[in-house]
């Protein structure tokens, strides 16, 4: 007997490669997306910054924007800068 | 005669004189009205000459009382009291038919008309001597002295009625109403029934066509009637009878004309049967036979029409009404073929008090046919459905609905699959009932949220609601539209779009289809009218994106240029699922083959490589397969879940495998596999040689007597393949228990944590611990809690002693 696969539909989710489950600033899980988003993923994709930790861009941009002197991550009180 | 009048002898003589005249001693055998006017005009004048006006008056009434009191209405009663004695002795009804109790009555009748016509000079006599003399009598009733001599004639006979006498008055009624009715029928029915045969009995009198005495009956009954008419008796004799006759006959007619059909309208023919009937039967009682209504008395006309708007046409509405109220649950059902049923009920509704008897037939009717365990949801719900369209017919209002669906809800709240079938129907185009109304773009109005009054409503035209409507729903909520009224069966939309969530979701693992047209266009439908803002609502359009989204990335990543497209085996595609907003998944393990592990984990690094910084999670056991299948005399093409095709391809390998070994392989469990190596044995593919033992069944090689081939295939009847077909439309979400089962974990931390500070604890202190602490995140009842302790006092994660849960120590 030959078996012969001609063709594999699969099921798979998603998930951002990140060192948390959830970001920091909005408290919602990285997979879903911002309190100001409807649709995750492209649309509301995450960033990281040179310390390491990562966030909702919406929500990192935000808070930046709060922040009148220094620029800092809100997690470690670095300055906060984009990983390349 | 001379003023001399005062000797004895003379006043003597005009004493016998006045005697005579007058009949004062009761002796009105020789009555022959003899005296002329002259002679009549004498004796007056010597009454009055004499001043005894009174007295004589008095002694003339009193002698014709008590002559009719002792004479006249024993003997008509007689006729009567023979009959009973005889009824009595020989105790049969029957032995006398309707021809001999009708001469019998006609006899009696006639001969207290004529003893009644005789006094009529009498009494005559005795009005002239009220003229003359100024003489007073007590007048009970106006119209003078003969209506009182009716009134006392009436008075004597109702004082001596024998007990036997209705009874054969309703016989002789009958006997006439029947030739009546039979006569009035044929008229009417004439051009519809010629084809039927010659009856051999007449329909009128029971008697032999040939022997037919209808006309006779007719006759001695109209001269009957009329002799009592005439004695103003026919009222008081057999008033009761005449209307009970037409009252019995009113409703045979209305159950045999209603039996069974809504789909005509029928009061209006109904109504007019009526008149005719009423009409026509009056006419020939009360005028005897003698001509058209219109031309008699008309006091007899108003009573006619009188009785025949209150008493025949309310008897109408009543029957009608009631016999349309005991078949409604029918009608209900076969809406909206029954809708001129429905409009005829609307319209007795108003004449008639049955509102009530309406409300508690139907809901009996209900609970007796449709609320038990023998009737699929489907057949409920397709009932509730219509009772709503049909009571809205009824009762614009919906209060009547709001009465009579109180239990049907209460019922399909208890129904597991209730909510699985609505959503299902309402976006399954072959049943268009609900999936119409989807389309009907108003927003739900629930019981939940109060409705403020709609300003634009024009209060000129406002009016109260009836006074059945005791519940406290406002108008809007009663007369809400289909498919508010089966989300308010639960009332809560969430109910509903989580199920519709777990349906789409089941649709989209199962189809694998890539067009989302028709699921966004009933997405569109479901946000109108369920509200935009709905949050599981926004969960099902990213589900229907993540379709779409799937499908770019496929084509993406399977395009030519991609360079991987050259290491894989077989092409690869995927459904790629964003998990925070999918319901969560029946958890099931699988270890792919080798060679599709690394064709996935190619699809992988090209997926990593379009999205920076996001892998893929594979769900194994999810997915749709195409293989081939290539055996010695055949090959077969199939579509099956990646399990089947793992087993396969284990079995191509070796063609011999237990399920033990082939359960560690794999990682499936045994109970899981055993059901999933039934479709290879279905397909003929696998054989069970022995318990748990399965073997390749290769068949023989093409054109070597194939024959025998399929023998000793399928030889022995105790390895022949099971031919359980397994269940397709199994659905690969987690049930709602499940999902259920995985909310409530949230409490598990909370109830340790609480346990070990607290030692032990009862269910109810726990219940109210949670109820302060996890605030509104997960609703509970008491109940469910218990089940959900009692789950882990099972897996020994908790003890249960006195009524107390407490930690096992360890």
């Amino acid at each position: 007997m030959k078996v012969r696969i001609k063709g594999w539909t699969g099921v798979a989710t998603w998930r951002w490669v990140a060192n948390d489950d959830s970001c920091g600033i909005c408290r919602m899980p990285f997979d879903g997306c911002c309190s100001d988003c409807r649709l995750p993923g492209d649309d509301c994709p995450l960033v990281w910054g040179c310390c390491s930790h990562c966030f909702h861009i919406h929500c990192i941009m935000k808070w930046l924007q709060s922040q009148q002197l220094h620029q800092q991550c809100p997690m470690c009180r670095q300055e906060w800068k984009f990983k390349e | 005669m001379s003023s001399t009048t005062k000797s004895p002898a003379n006043q003597e003589k005009q004493w016998n004189i006045i005697k005579n005249v007058f009949c004062l001693e009761g002796t009105f055998s020789l009555l022959e009205g003899g005296e002329g006017e002259e002679e009549m005009r004498q004796v007056l004048r010597l009454v009055q000459q004499v001043g005894a006006g009174q007295l004589v008056l008095d002694f003339a009434l009193d002698a014709i009382w008590v002559t009719l009191r002792k004479v006249i209405v024993p003997k008509f009663w007689s006729h009567f009291i023979v009959y009973s004695k005889q009824k009595n002795d020989g105790d049969d009804e029957s032995s006398e038919g309707s021809v001999e109790v009708m001469s019998r009555i006609a006899t009696a009748v006639s001969e207290l008309y004529d003893s009644a016509v005789s006094f009529i000079p009498q009494i005559h006599k005795c009005e002239m001597l009220v003229d003359q003399t100024g003489a007073v009598y007590e007048a009970c009733v106006a119209g003078g002295l003969m209506e009182h001599f009716k009134l006392h004639l009436r008075a004597s006979l109702h004082s001596q009625m024998p007990t036997s006498f209705t009874l054969l008055i309703h016989k002789f009624y009958t006997a006439a109403f029947k030739v009546f009715y039979h006569t009035q029928v044929g008229n009417q029915g004439e051009e519809t029934d010629e084809t039927s045969e010659e009856p051999i009995q007449c329909g009128g009198c029971d008697a032999a066509t040939d022997a037919c005495h209808c006309q006779a009956i007719t006759n001695t009954f109209c001269q009957v009637n009329r002799q009592l008419l005439e004695l103003d008796l026919l009222e008081r004799l057999a008033g009761d009878v005449v209307s009970s006759l037409l009252l019995g006959v009113i409703t045979d007619h209305v159950t045999t004309t209603c039996r069974d059909s809504y789909d005509q309208s029928r009061i209006k023919q109904l109504e007019k049967w009526v008149e005719n009937i009423v009409v026509g039967w009056l006419e020939v009682v009360y005028c005897g036979g003698r001509g058209q209504l219109s031309s008699a008395d008309p006091a007899i006309q108003t009573l006619v029409t009188n009785s025949l708007n209150q008493t025949y046409i309310a008897a109408l509405y009543h029957t009608y009404t009631t016999t349309r109220i005991d078949q409604l649950f029918n009608i209900v059902i076969e809406y909206p073929e029954s809708q001129p049923a429905l409009e005829d009920i609307r319209d007795c509704l108003d004449r008639t008090h049955l509102r009530d008897r309406l409300v508690s037939s139907l809901r009996s009717a209900i609970q007796t046919r449709l609320l038990h365990p023998g009737v699929n949801t489907t057949d409920v719900l397709h009932a509730y459905i219509s009772a709503i369209k049909a009571l809205r017919v009824l009762d614009p209002k919906g209060v009547l609905l709001e009465l009579v669906s109180e239990p049907v809800r209460q019922y399909l709240r208890g129904r597991e699959d209730t909510v699985r079938y609505i959503v299902t129907s309402l976006t399954d185009e072959s049943c268009s009932e609900l999936c119409e109304e989807l389309l009907v773009a108003t927003p739900l109005v629930l019981d939940d949220c109060p409705t403020e009054d709609d300003p634009s409503d024009p209060w000129q035209t406002w009016t109260p609601d009836p006074v059945h409507a005791h519940t406290l729903k406002s108008k809007s909520q009663r007369t809400a539209d289909i498919i508010s009224m089966l989300v308010n069966i639960y009332g809560s939309k969430d109910v509903f779009i989580t199920e519709y969530r777990t349906i789409l979701a089941d649709r989209i693992l199962s189809q694998f289809n890539y067009n989302t047209e028709r699921e966004v266009r009933y997405l569109e439908h479901l946000k109108v009218r369920f509200g935009e803002t709905l949050p599981l609502l926004h969960k099902c359009e990213v589900m229907v994106k993540d379709v779409a989204d799937s499908k770019r990335i496929n084509s993406s990543i399977n395009s030519d240029e991609n360079p991987r497209r050259e290491k894989q085996k077989f092409p690869v595609s995927c459904m790629i699922l964003s998990a925070q907003f999918w319901p969560s998944f029946k958890e099931e393990r699988l270890k792919l083959p080798e060679e599709v592990t690394r064709d996935l984990d190619t699809y992988t690094e090209a997926f990593q490589e379009l999205k920076g910084n996001r892998t893929l999670n594979w769900k194994p056991h999810l997915g749709q397969v195409q293989v081939e299948v290539e055996l010695k005399n055949r090959t077969l093409n199939l579509t099956v879940t990646p399990t089947q095709a793992t087993i396969i391809l284990h079995f191509e390998g070796r063609s011999k495998w237990s399920i033990e070994d082939l359960s560690s392989v794999t990682q499936v469990p045994k109970t899981v596999l055993r059901r999933k190596i039934t479709y290879w044995q279905t397909q003929g593919v696998l054989q069970e040689v022995e318990t748990d033992v399965f073997v390749l069944v290769e068949g023989e090689e093409a054109g070597e007597e194939s024959g025998e081939a399929t023998v000793a295939g399928i030889s022995s009847p105790s390895l022949a393949p099971p031919a359980i077909e397994e269940d397709e439309a199994e659905s690969v979400m987690a049930s709602a228990q499940d999902q259920r089962e995985e909310e409530l974990q949230v409490f598990w931390s909370y109830i340790v944590g609480m346990l070990t500070n607290l030692d032990s604890l009862p269910l109810e202190r726990i219940h109210a611990m949670l109820k302060m602490f996890v605030q509104g995140s997960v609703e509970c009842s008491q109940q469910e809690l218990r089940a959900f302790l009692d789950r882990k006092v099972r897996h020994h994660h908790l003890i249960f002693t006195n009524g107390l849960y407490k930690l096992p120590k360890n």
